[in-house]
This record gives structure tokens, C-alpha cells and sequence, in this order.
């Protein structure tokens, strides 16, 4: 691993010999090691690809190479979209996820600014208090939370889900925020203050423009977290009208010993689309404003 | 921007003394301000973790039944039980081996993709990110039809070599090592993005400074990128440990826990013992068990980012 | 969520059009013209043809007794449907009338209606109910819920006509035939035949399909063997009986099974003995006839060698494993007059009748005189298929539920920690002697005494 790992760190292009072999072989290494993760992490989803284009009959029948697909058929993905509830739970999820993102990035950027900016009696505890609430597991609290939710009249009820994935997602969000607005240099804060800015201004005009990257990879890991949530939709959601995906799919695709293999491998590589576009168009942003922040070092 | 990206701190407030009636008036509304942002994080906290918490530290000292405070015989109940043990051992194994798998994996990853000349990037980190953004409920179902006795596609392909059926998910050793395999298989890319964005905030001029320095790859390694990444490894590893212990679909569903109770973890045991049987209380003390431990090593772990934080600043 | 479309509005405007006046409300709630409104979370059929049927049973009875109704399908997979009681216990709201699995009425017993007035009636009517339906849902001597006809099931055994009759020499359609006789050769059904047979199926490569791993399939079958070898870990008052003769015996001969059976059944769970059959590597399993259904769609050459008949006798006698659910209501419903109406009208025979023919057979009314449904005799193909599914007078057979007859709150940790399978994996599997699996399954029990 050192070999390929540490080599391939050779920065700007240097004009010797041995240099240039080494970076050759460090390239080739690299695509290796990346050919061999990219087989290990793709293998699943291929596989859910091609079962995804069968009929039941042929996910059966065991004469056949389950590689591949003898007699493709888009019926799995055209009966999702036409038939049952798939629909009904993809909005779900995206009501869902959206008003989670946002809820949490609301919560967790004023936390943040708050906690990178000001210095405030517990203030150091809160940030590490905030971050220990993931130790107390979703499998633990659930049940305490069917009184609340049932006290609140929320139970088996979409909004529900909205109430409590912030408490998924905004701590980490919390901490990567912190991280960022800590980086920003002092004397930006200290040049609007001069210019009578208040907090909230500041806030607005300076950390989060500069802050930006830091919170996209918020807003990403926030979507990504509460599009996969799975134990408090199975916990507090009975009604298919109120399901997301995550459940909807495990409720509506298997009955009882029989899996509808294909409508369920379908099901999950339309669900996976959302994250898989969230990052395709935002990772690149997130990245060069990661970079142009180095660069400024 | 020169720290990791997470390198989360306790920024000290405006260490500059008030310079101007502004500054003056400001420090002084500081901490009503303060409190007012953290507000909505405070309400959530205590509403909806704090509170749902404590209530579920009261349920761990019921009976069975819920009508009678016991205090802590369920945990001393607990402890006399050989299965529970296995159970922590289990635990043990899996989050551990899984979490350091994942960062490993995703260590090489980052440095792999950040080599790669930017055009070529894009697609690789793409391939790279599915298993992530498939939801983990759903993509173990998938493998769980992979590991399938009689239609085990993997199988399949050993036939083709000439090898005898897996037992995936039937023997012991082969069980623990699929629910680990599948857990570091959705949890890598995760750890590759962050440390890729931890990467790409280096800057070059250190590297450029080592190789004058005459340093080799091994020790830009060890004297630049590391010591810079620091402090994310160290989030990434809290953070993704936590979530790993208290890990409940991939085992439910590859194995809900067998063969012979040796693949299962805390969360699975908690429903099998809560849910499934009845004893809620016994379900809540199984889930707190691992609390006062992660609870130590997190805040040990918080600490020492917050100070190296610090120092660089 | 789903409803009749009954809203109070159209119920106003029925009644005021006196169309009320036709039909003879049976619930009447506050002595209005509407009988108010009923949630229902109903078993989620394996079976889609199932939910249609029992929503247009419901539906019917909805609009018959001005009710609206919202029905919810709550599956059992992941085991969504003890996650929603034990919310719904919590949060005191919810569903009015709920499908309680196996063990759940016991434990939620103190929430839950008495059904006794029901019950009553239905057994006046019905005459002899199952006896494990008794041991499940009365408490303390009071019915707390009613022995559900959608998703009770027997788990007999499915065999394949020409694997056993080709490698096991077993004629199993000529030894159960489709009519009410037994051939003479059905006394000689027992675990040593079953130990032959397996023998010869897995030599051909065709191995039994019998889960032991620790869901209700494999937990199902190993208790009907365990009680027809007569070995009881825990008996009826709560003493751990588990060091007998009988309970050495049933874990050697498990041993000697296993040996013929593929691998990794440790870890099967509840469809992947569905799977061997379906794909033809195996010539029998134990399980309702949802296997033998979705053959019929995706593999019918498989589906058409396929026959169910009774699981094989011990030295204790014939035990059908048997897995039933029941309807309750909560006790903090506000409607539960309607919620029991309802009930009481599923129970009913001809509802009953309709239920069994919507799912190829799988449901299992409770009663006795229950079992003589057209739809199991003409089944098919091939025709007859699940004749013997249901427990006939020929079978000398009785329904039966694992861990029986330990008290309920000891049986249901058993039940669901599969204590027996766990036995059976530490004899094969870790090789122990199956005194110190005894001596292991002492420890476990002692455990689960606790109160």
C-alpha cells in the first residue's frame, strides 16, 4: 500500500528520470488499486442491475448465468412506476429529505456560528455534548420516542420523520460547520463589525459565503443520511401513503416469504438516483472550494 | 483553511480586546445572541435525545413487565448471561475490524483519486461513491440474495473456478466475516470523501518544502499528510465507530444474529430481547451497555482534536 | 392508508335519502345513524389476492354498517408488524383493531378487550376450537383476542412427488391421498422413515430444505419434532424439565438429520427454505403452501410434482406445526363496539371460506369444522395439492406450537430466540455432546424465568 499511496503523492511534474519512472509507476499502481475497489464496490449494484432486468421466472430459474440477463425486460422498473405505491413513496422520501436538509442546516449553522464565534458560558461542552448524542442509538430511543410522537398526534405520520431525523443529522452538520467557521481568519469578523454589521448580518454575508464548501458537504451528508434512514420509518410508519422508500420498499415488494426480487432491485437503483445526482453535481463544487480554501493556506 | 476540514474547535470568541463601542456592545449581547442561535439545537437535543435518553434509562431499571423499579438488576442480570457476553464480543469484532477496514479502504482511496489527474476524477469518484448512496436497508437485501444457499450468484462464480459453495452466511466464521464485509463495503466511500476533501485542503507548498527537504514518499506521508489529517481520521473514526456499534440492519437482515447467536450485535440483540420477546426493559439496558464506554473514548477523542486545534491556530 | 370513502357527509346524505332505512345497521354506536370511524392494521397477506379479498370483506362491512373504514396492511417482514403493536402500546393510540402474531396477545394482554362474548358464540356455533388458540389468547381465563382465519397457518411438510418417490422410495401422493383415507403405509410416516429419506434425497443431491436457523420455520418444525419425540425443555408450570432421556434422544437423531442436510440451514430464515424447493435442489421443506404458489408462477415444473402432507410421527404421536395469528382490539380504541362487530363478522364461516379460497389455501380457521373448504380439494395442479394442509381426522395429527405448553411468557423467549434450533447447531455444528447443549440450554432457560 505505501508504495502506491505514498508515491503517487509527487506533486508538480519533475523533469527527472528516475522521478518520471517512479510517478509511471505509481499511476499504474493507482489505477489498479483503483480497478480492484471500483469491482468490489460495483459488484453488488451490477448484480442489482441485471436481477433488476429480469422477469421472476428467469430469477427462478437456476440454469442460467445470474450474472447476466438472457432476455432483459424493463417490466420491474415499468410496473414500479405504474402500479402500487412507489411513486407515493419516492415523494414521501424527497418531502422528507428536503425539509430534513433544511431544518438542519437552519439548526446547525446558527449552532455553529454561535459555537465557532462565541465564547459562552458551557459553550465548549455543548459542541462536545452535541456530538456525543450519537451515542445513544436509534434502537434505544425509539421506543421512548412512541410516546412523544403519540403524545404529539404524529404517529404514522409523514411530518413525523421530519421532526426527528434532525437528530441524525445535525450534530455531525454541527461539527463540520464548527470546523469551517473556525477556519475563517478573525480579522473578516472584526472588519464587519467595524462596519456596524450585526450578527445575523455577519453570519449571512461573510460566514456563509466563505463557509460554503463546508456546508455543502453538510447539506450532502445531511440528504444522504435522512434519504437512508431506515429504523424510524419502520418504527412509526404503517400507512403506505405515509411511507418513504427506504420502508416502502421493504413493506410493499415482499410478502411474508415471497421477495419480488426484481421490482425490489429496481426499486432500490431508481431510490439510489436522488444521492447519486446530490453528489455528481455538488461533489465537484465541494471539491474546488475545498481546494481554492487550500491554496489560500 | 491549512487545518483538516472538520478540525471542529471551540474557536475562542474575539481574543482582540474590544476596540470600539461596537465591539464593546457586542461582547456584551454576545452571550444572549449565543444562546439564542444554539436554541434550536438545544430543543432538539433535549427533546428529542436528552429526554427520550433518560426516559430510556428509567425503562432499564423496570421488571419485565413495567410495573416495578428494580434499580439495576437488569444489568446485573445481564452480566451473569454467557450469551450477552458473546454478544459484547461480537460487537467488539464487528465495529472494530469494520471501522478499521473502512478507514483503510478509504485512506487508500483518497489518496488514489486525489493522484489522478482532475479530468479523470470525476468518473472514477463517482463508481467509487455508489455503494454509499444506495440506502444501506435496501443494498443488504441485495447481498443477502448474493449470500442466498441456492441462488448465490458468488457461488455461482466459485462453481465456475472449481470451488465448493460458501456457506456465507450458515458457518460462524463465514457469517461474521459477510455482515463485516457488507458493512465496510457501504461505509468506505464515506470515509473517502472525507478524507479526500481533508486531502485536497493540504497545501502544496508543504509537500514542495518536504521534496526539497529531500523526503521520501513514506515520510511526506508520515510527516505532512498525516499529522494534517489528523484531526478528520479522527472525527471520520469516532463518528463512523459510533454509528457502526449501534449498527442494526445489515446483521437483522444477513443474519438476524445466527448461526448460534455469534453475528449478533447490540442493536439486534436489543430488538431479539425488547421487541421480539417481550422485555423491553432488558432490550434498553442491552442498548445502554455500550454508553459509559463510548462515551469515555468519544470525549477523549473530542479532546484531542479540540487542543491540536488549538495549537495550530 | 386506505378508506372506504365513507365520510360522515355521505353517510348524512344516505341516511337522509333513506337508503339507511334498507339495510339494518348492526353496530350502532351513540344511537347515530353512523357507526363511527374503525382503523384497522391487518396482516399483510402473502398473497396479494389475500389483501384484495379481506379489503373487500371489510369494505363491504363498512358501508353495510356505515362505517368508515381506514385498512392498513402491516407486513410481517423485518418484523414491522411487533414493531407497530409495541408502539402502538406505548403510544396508547393508533389502530383500533390490530393482527396480533403467535406470543403478542400475551404480552399486550392487559391492553387488549376481552373477547369472551365472541368467543362464546362462535364456539356455540363452530363447536371444537384448536386448543393452541386457547393457550395463545386467553389470559387469566379471559379470550383476549379472536384466532384470526388471514395469516394462521400449518407449516406440514411439501414434498416433491417424483424426488422422494425416485431417491426415498416414497410415494408420498399414494401414502396422503386427496380423500379421506390414509393409506396403510402412512403409519409407518415417522422420523426414522423421514431420516431414510432424507438420506436418500441428499445422496442424489436433492437434500431436504429444512431451515434451523432461528425464524419461525425452522423454530416451527423442531418444535413439532421435539414434542413428538416427547422432549420438553420446560413444562407447563415453569420448571425446566430440559435433562430427559427424550431431549438426548431428539438431539441425536437432529444430529444424524443434519448430516443429510445442506450446510448453512443454521442461518436459513424463512424464505430461503421457499428458494430450495422453488429452484428444484430440494425435494422437501416445511411450510404453508406459499412455496408451492410462487413455484406455480416461476418454476411450474417444480410446482406440478409438488404435494403436502403431515409432518412424520414420533414415539409421542403426530404434531402439525401450526403458527396462528388473532384478531384484538385495543383497549384504548374509541370504537370498539365496531372494532368486535367486525371481528365477530370475520369468524364467520362464509367469510372464512372466502378468505381460504382468496389465498390458494394458506389460511387456517381455527375450527374443526372449519377444515372441509372446497378450495383445498380442488387446488392445483396438481389438483389436490394442499388437501392434506389443514389437519384431518386421517392425519392423527394435532395442530401445535413450539415450546408448548411452557408458560407463555417463558415459550415466547424460547419461541423467538430458537433455543431448540440453537441446541440442534451446538450438537452439529460446534460438535458438543448433547448433554452440555442441555447443560447450555439449563443456563438459557433460567434466564428467561426471570420476571
Amino acid at each position: 500500500m505505501s508504495s502506491t499511496t505514498a508515491a503517487s503523492f509527487t506533486p508538480a511534474e519533475t523533469r527527472h528520470g528516475s522521478l518520471k519512472r517512479e510517478r509511471r509507476w505509481a499511476m499504474i499502481g493507482a489505477y489498479v488499486a483503483l480497478a480492484v475497489f471500483v469491482i468490489f464496490f460495483m459488484t453488488p449494484p451490477f448484480h442489482m442491475l441485471m436481477t433488476s432486468l429480469k422477469s421472476s421466472g428467469e430469477i427462478a430459474d437456476l440454469s442460467g448465468n445470474p450474472w447476466i440477463v438472457s432476455a432483459p425486460t424493463l417490466q420491474n422498473y415499468w410496473e414500479l412506476l405504474t402500479q402500487g405505491n412507489y411513486l407515493i413513496h419516492f415523494k414521501n422520501s424527497i418531502i422528507v429529505t428536503v425539509s430534513t436538509v433544511l431544518i438542519s442546516m437552519v439548526i446547525s449553522t446558527l449552532a455553529a456560528f454561535a459555537l465557532a464565534r462565541m465564547k459562552f458560558w458551557g459553550s465548549a461542552t455543548l459542541a462536545t455534548g452535541v456530538f456525543l448524542t450519537y451515542l445513544v442509538p436509534e434502537t434505544l430511543l425509539f421506543i421512548p420516542m412512541f410516546q412523544i410522537i403519540g403524545g404529539l398526534g404524529l404517529y404514522n405520520n409523514l411530518w413525523a420523520m421530519v421532526l426527528i431525523f434532525p437528530t441524525l443529522t445535525v450534530p455531525f452538520c454541527t461539527w463540520i460547520m464548527i470546523g469551517y467557521f473556525a477556519s475563517i481568519p478573525k480579522e473578516l469578523d472584526e472588519a464587519a463589525l467595524i462596519d456596524g454589521a450585526g450578527h445575523l448580518q455577519m453570519l449571512w454575508k461573510i460566514f456563509i459565503p466563505v463557509a460554503l464548501p463546508g456546508i455543502l458537504a453538510a447539506m450532502i451528508f445531511a440528504f444522504t443520511v435522512s434519504w437512508a434512514a431506515f429504523i424510524y420509518p419502520i418504527a412509526f410508519l404503517v400507512s403506505s401513503d405515509q411511507m418513504v422508500l427506504t420502508v416502502g420498499i421493504v413493506s410493499d415488494l415482499i410478502r411474508a416469504d415471497t421477495f419480488q426480487w426484481g421490482k425490489i432491485m429496481a426499486g432500490a437503483l431508481m431510490a439510489a438516483l436522488p444521492p447519486l445526482l446530490v453528489y455528481a453535481f455538488l461533489m465537484d463544487y465541494y471539491i474546488a472550494g475545498l481546494t481554492a480554501g487550500a491554496t489560500k493556506g | 483553511m491549512s487545518q483538516g476540514t472538520l478540525s471542529a474547535s471551540i474557536a475562542p470568541g474575539s481574543t482582540a480586546p474590544p476596540r470600539n463601542s461596537a465591539m464593546r456592545r457586542l461582547s456584551r449581547r454576545n452571550s444572549t445572541v449565543a444562546f439564542l442561535l444554539t436554541l434550536p439545537l438545544i430543543l432538539l437535543i433535549l427533546g428529542l435525545v436528552v429526554y427520550p435518553f433518560l426516559y430510556a434509562i428509567y425503562l432499564s431499571m423496570l421488571n419485565k413487565r413495567m410495573t416495578r423499579f428494580v434499580g439495576w438488576e437488569n444489568f446485573t442480570f445481564l452480566f451473569g448471561r454467557e450469551t450477552f457476553w458473546n454478544v459484547v464480543f461480537q460487537s467488539v469484532l464487528f465495529a472494530v475490524s469494520a471501522v478499521l477496514l473502512k478507514a483503510l479502504i478509504g485512506f487508500i482511496l483518497a489518496h488514489v483519486l486525489h493522484a489522478l489527474p482532475s479530468k479523470g476524477q470525476r468518473k472514477w469518484r463517482g463508481m467509487l461513491l455508489v455503494p454509499w448512496v444506495i440506502p444501506p436497508a435496501i443494498s443488504t437485501l441485495a447481498w443477502w440474495w448474493l449470500f442466498d444457499p441456492s441462488y448465490s450468484a458468488f457461488n455461482w462464480a466459485l462453481a465456475g473456478i472449481g470451488v465448493d459453495p460458501v456457506p456465507w452466511l450458515g458457518a460462524t466464521g463465514w457469517a461474521r466475516f459477510s455482515v463485516i464485509l457488507v458493512n465496510v463495503w457501504y461505509g468506505s466511500p464515506f470515509f473517502m470523501i472525507m478524507y479526500l476533501a481533508a486531502l485536497k485542503s493540504v497545501p502544496d507548498q508543504l509537500y514542495e518544502a518536504a521534496a526539497i527537504d529531500g523526503a521520501t514518499g513514506w515520510q511526506k506521508l508520515r510527516f505532512v499528510t498525516f499529522p494534517m489529517m489528523r484531526n478528520i481520521i479522527s472525527i471520520t473514526v469516532l463518528f463512523s465507530l459510533i454509528v457502526t456499534f449501534a449498527n442494526f440492519d445489515i446483521v437483522r437482515i444477513l443474519t438476524n444474529g445466527g448461526p448460534q447467536d455469534s453475528t449478533h450485535v447490540f442493536a439486534t440483540y436489543a430488538f431479539q430481547v425488547g421487541i421480539q420477546s417481550g422485555d423491553i426493559p432488558l432490550g434498553a439496558t442491552v442498548s445502554l451497555f455500550m454508553f459509559p464506554l463510548l462515551a469515555v473514548f468519544a470525549i477523549l477523542t473530542l479532546r484531542g482534536v479540540n487542543k491540536r486545534t488549538k495549537e495550530m491556530t | 392508508m386506505e378508506g372506504n370513502g365513507i365520510s360522515r357527509r355521505t353517510v348524512l346524505r344516505a341516511s337522509a335519502l333513506g337508503a339507511a332505512a334498507s339495510t339494518l345497521p348492526l353496530v350502532n354506536v351513540h344511537g347515530q345513524s353512523s357507526g363511527g370511524k374503525l382503523a384497522l392494521g391487518l396482516w399483510d397477506h402473502w398473497v396479494p389476492a389475500g389483501n384484495d379479498a379481506m379489503r373487500k370483506l371489510v369494505m363491504d362491512w363498512g358501508q353495510k354498517n356505515r362505517v368508515e373504514i381506514q385498512l392498513d396492511f402491516i407486513t410481517s417482514v423485518g418484523n414491522k408488524n411487533l414493531l407497530t403493536i409495541a408502539a402502538e402500546s406505548q403510544a396508547k393510540q393508533g389502530h383500533d383493531v390490530l393482527s396480533f402474531p403467535t406470543w403478542e396477545v400475551h404480552s399486550k394482554a392487559d391492553l387488549l378487550e376481552p373477547m369472551d362474548d365472541i368467543m362464546g358464540r362462535l364456539s356455540e356455533k363452530y363447536g371444537a376450537l384448536n386448543p393452541i388458540t386457547e393457550y395463545l389468547a386467553k389470559v387469566e381465563g379471559k379470550w383476549r383476542a379472536v384466532p384470526a382465519i388471514s395469516g394462521s397457518q400449518n407449516k406440514p411438510a411439501l414434498g416433491r412427488i417424483d424426488l422422494l418417490k425416485q431417491h426415498a422410495g416414497i410415494d408420498i401422493q399414494a401414502m396422503y391421498p386427496a380423500s379421506a383415507t390414509a393409506s396403510p403405509e402412512a403409519a409407518n410416516w415417522n422420523w426414522d422413515t423421514f431420516l431414510k429419506a432424507a438420506e436418500g434425497t441428499h445422496k442424489a443431491g436433492v437434500p431436504f430444505g429444512l431451515a434451523v436457523g432461528q425464524f419461525t420455520d425452522a423454530t416451527d418444525w423442531i418444535g413439532s419434532m421435539f414434542r413428538s419425540f416427547g422432549a420438553e425443555l420446560v413444562n407447563s408450570k415453569g420448571d425446566i424439565t430440559a435433562k430427559s432421556d427424550n431431549v438426548r434422544k431428539v438431539l441425536e437423531y437432529a444430529k444424524q438429520l443434519c448430516a443429510f442436510l445442506p450446510g448453512d440451514v443454521f442461518s436459513w430464515d424463512d424464505a430461503s427454505n421457499n428458494r430450495a424447493l422453488i429452484s428444484g435442489k430440494s425435494a422437501l421443506i416445511f411450510n404453508p403452501p406459499s412455496a408451492w404458489s410462487v413455484a406455480k408462477r416461476d418454476a411450474p415444473q417444480v410446482a406440478e410434482h409438488c404435494w403436502t402432507f403431515p409432518a412424520p410421527a414420533g414415539s409421542q404421536g403426530r404434531y402439525t406445526p401450526y403458527l396462528p395469528y388473532f384478531w384484538g382490539v385495543w383497549s384504548f380504541s374509541r370504537n370498539k363496539g365496531a372494532g368486535k362487530a367486525l371481528i365477530e363478522y370475520l369468524s364467520q364461516r362464509e367469510q372464512a371460506e372466502t378468505m381460504v379460497a382468496a389465498s390458494n389455501g394458506y389460511d387456517i380457521p381455527p375450527f374443526t369444522s372449519m377444515t372441509d373448504f372446497k378450495t383445498w380439494e380442488t387446488e392445483g395442479p396438481p389438483a389436490g395439492v394442499v388437501f392434506n394442509y389443514p389437519v384431518k381426522p386421517q392425519h392423527n395429527a394435532q395442530q401445535f406450537i413450539a415450546c408448548y405448553p411452557a408458560p407463555p411468557e417463558i415459550a415466547v423467549q424460547m419461541y423467538n430466540q430458537g433455543i431448540q434450533a440453537k441446541m440442534i447447531a451446538r450438537v452439529v455444528q460446534n460438535n458438543e455432546a448433547p448433554d452440555r447443549a442441555i447443560a447450555w440450554a439449563e443456563r438459557e432457560l433460567e434466564g428467561f424465568k426471570r420476571g
